[in-house]
């Protein structure tokens, strides 16, 4: 988990504040969120003002590379930012697509539920409204409104149907692999429909690695107390 | 026997290579349909029957209802088939926008019917305004990266490109010593080979 951010060594002044820049704690931050996201089956908060910060500094990164090139710094240090600049620049894209690729599986679950829809960057809301128009309309028009009246809703089987049951959900119940940052007591765990008596009484300790039900850690991956690995 | 042609519809799915698109069969597709609408007239008919002999529909429980019963759960499992259908297809083409872009070559669009033709450009078009918005290209860089430039050997005739910093005449055979992105659009059309040596 080191952080492999700017070049092993400082080549010249006007490179330390770039390295200050570059290797500060956001690149961790968003390979921590990047990690996150991939492994849990929900979709998590969007992280806006971390996004920011690494957009602006890739653009800046890019800016200075291209100086670099221009004045004639020794090639190997350029090639060194630019990798850099890649990984970094990887990072952010595979993000963005790891949600993107959640919200086109849970469409219609994520439209229905606030607490989810609330998640969303701006632009993933715009594309969530502009993707759901586009697969309703391609649904209807080649299957639901071919059948008859009382089965052509989208996200129920018949207007008999008692909830919504052609909705996809994320599996809450998916194992996941996660290590605890602090001290985690066992009430922290707790699946809130269950007493203490016939619940696990677990704690987790700092650095220790715990194989559980996602939904059981929900709560403490959104308070930034464990990290899934 | 019901329910037969449309689970052989969502059967021809899973036959063929994964993420290959199969020609959408229009004419088992319909039949299925064709079967949800004798379904419904049956269903109705039972219910008028029941009704006719001043039965309650709601709290009935004789042959007419259970054959109603039969004949509604039939329908919505062909629903189901038929959605499952389309999903699955919709699925497929929406890994083809990531893996081609904007233009399908007419090989793959001969299989498409004509709404998922609507869905593909709906779809291009929500994600290029996406893209947009965000001021990133997100179908580059797929896998991670382990150089930055990489050596390529072009396959077919390309000729005078503009590329990120310099333009470079990509004549077959050629061999070039080019930006990761850059190279990645024309590898993943096929155009060109990555050399790793």
């Amino acid at each position: 988990m080191d952080s492999e951010s700017g070049p092993a060594d400082k080549p010249s002044g006007g490179a330390e504040e770039l390295e200050a820049l570059v290797s500060t704690t956001d690149v961790e931050l968003l390979k921590r969120a990047w990690r996150n996201e991939k492994a849990a089956p929900e979709i998590l908060r969007f992280e806006t003002h971390l996004i920011d910060r690494v957009a602006g500094q890739l653009q800046l990164m890019e800016e200075t590379v291209d100086d670099f090139v221009e004045s004639g710094i020794d090639p190997l240090t350029v090639s060194l930012y630019q990798m850099d600049l890649d990984r970094t620049q990887f990072l952010l894209r595979s993000y963005l697509r790891i949600r993107l690729q959640k919200i086109e599986k849970f469409m219609f679950h994520i439209l229905k539920t606030n607490e989810l829809h609330d998640r969303l960057s701006k632009q993933e809301k715009n594309f969530t409204r502009r993707y759901s128009e586009v697969i309703g309309k391609h649904l209807e028009e080649s299957v639901l409104l071919n059948l008859p009246d009382n089965y052509q809703s989208l996200l129920r089987q018949s207007t008999t149907s008692e909830e919504d049951d052609m909705v996809p959900e994320p599996q809450m119940d998916a194992f996941v692999v996660c290590r605890a940052r602090e001290y985690v007591g066992p009430s922290e765990l707790q699946d809130s429909n269950k007493s203490l008596a016939t619940d696990l009484l677990m704690e987790m300790e700092p650095g220790e690695l715990f194989f559980i039900p996602f939904k059981r850690i929900k709560k403490l991956l959104e308070n930034g107390k464990v990290d899934l690995v | 026997m019901y329910g037969r042609k449309a689970s052989q519809l969502v059967r021809e799915l899973t036959g063929g290579e994964k993420g290959q698109l199969k020609a959408f069969n229009d004419d088992l597709f319909n039949q299925v349909i064709k079967e949800c609408s004798s379904h419904h007239v049956g269903l109705q008919a039972l219910f008028r029957n029941m009704q006719e002999e001043g039965l309650d529909i709601q709290t009935t429980r004789n042959a007419d209802f259970y054959g109603a019963l039969i004949h509604h759960l039939s329908l919505t499992r062909n629903k189901r088939c038929l959605m499952a259908y389309m999903y699955n297809r919709a699925e497929v083409i929406r890994s083809l926008k990531w893996k081609l872009g904007r233009v399908l070559p007419n090989e793959l669009v001969t299989k498409l019917s004509n709404s998922e033709k609507e869905y593909f450009k709906g779809y291009s078009a929500a994600l290029d305004a996406y893209m947009n918005e965000m001021n990133l290209d997100l179908t580059v860089d797929m896998v991670p990266p382990k150089d930055p430039y990489i050596q390529v050997r072009v396959l077919d005739d390309i000729g005078e490109v503009l590329l990120t910093d310099r333009s470079a005449n990509l004549a077959r055979y050629s061999m070039h010593f080019l930006k990761r992105t850059d190279a990645e659009q024309y590898i993943c059309q096929g155009l060109m080979e990555e050399l790793l040596s």
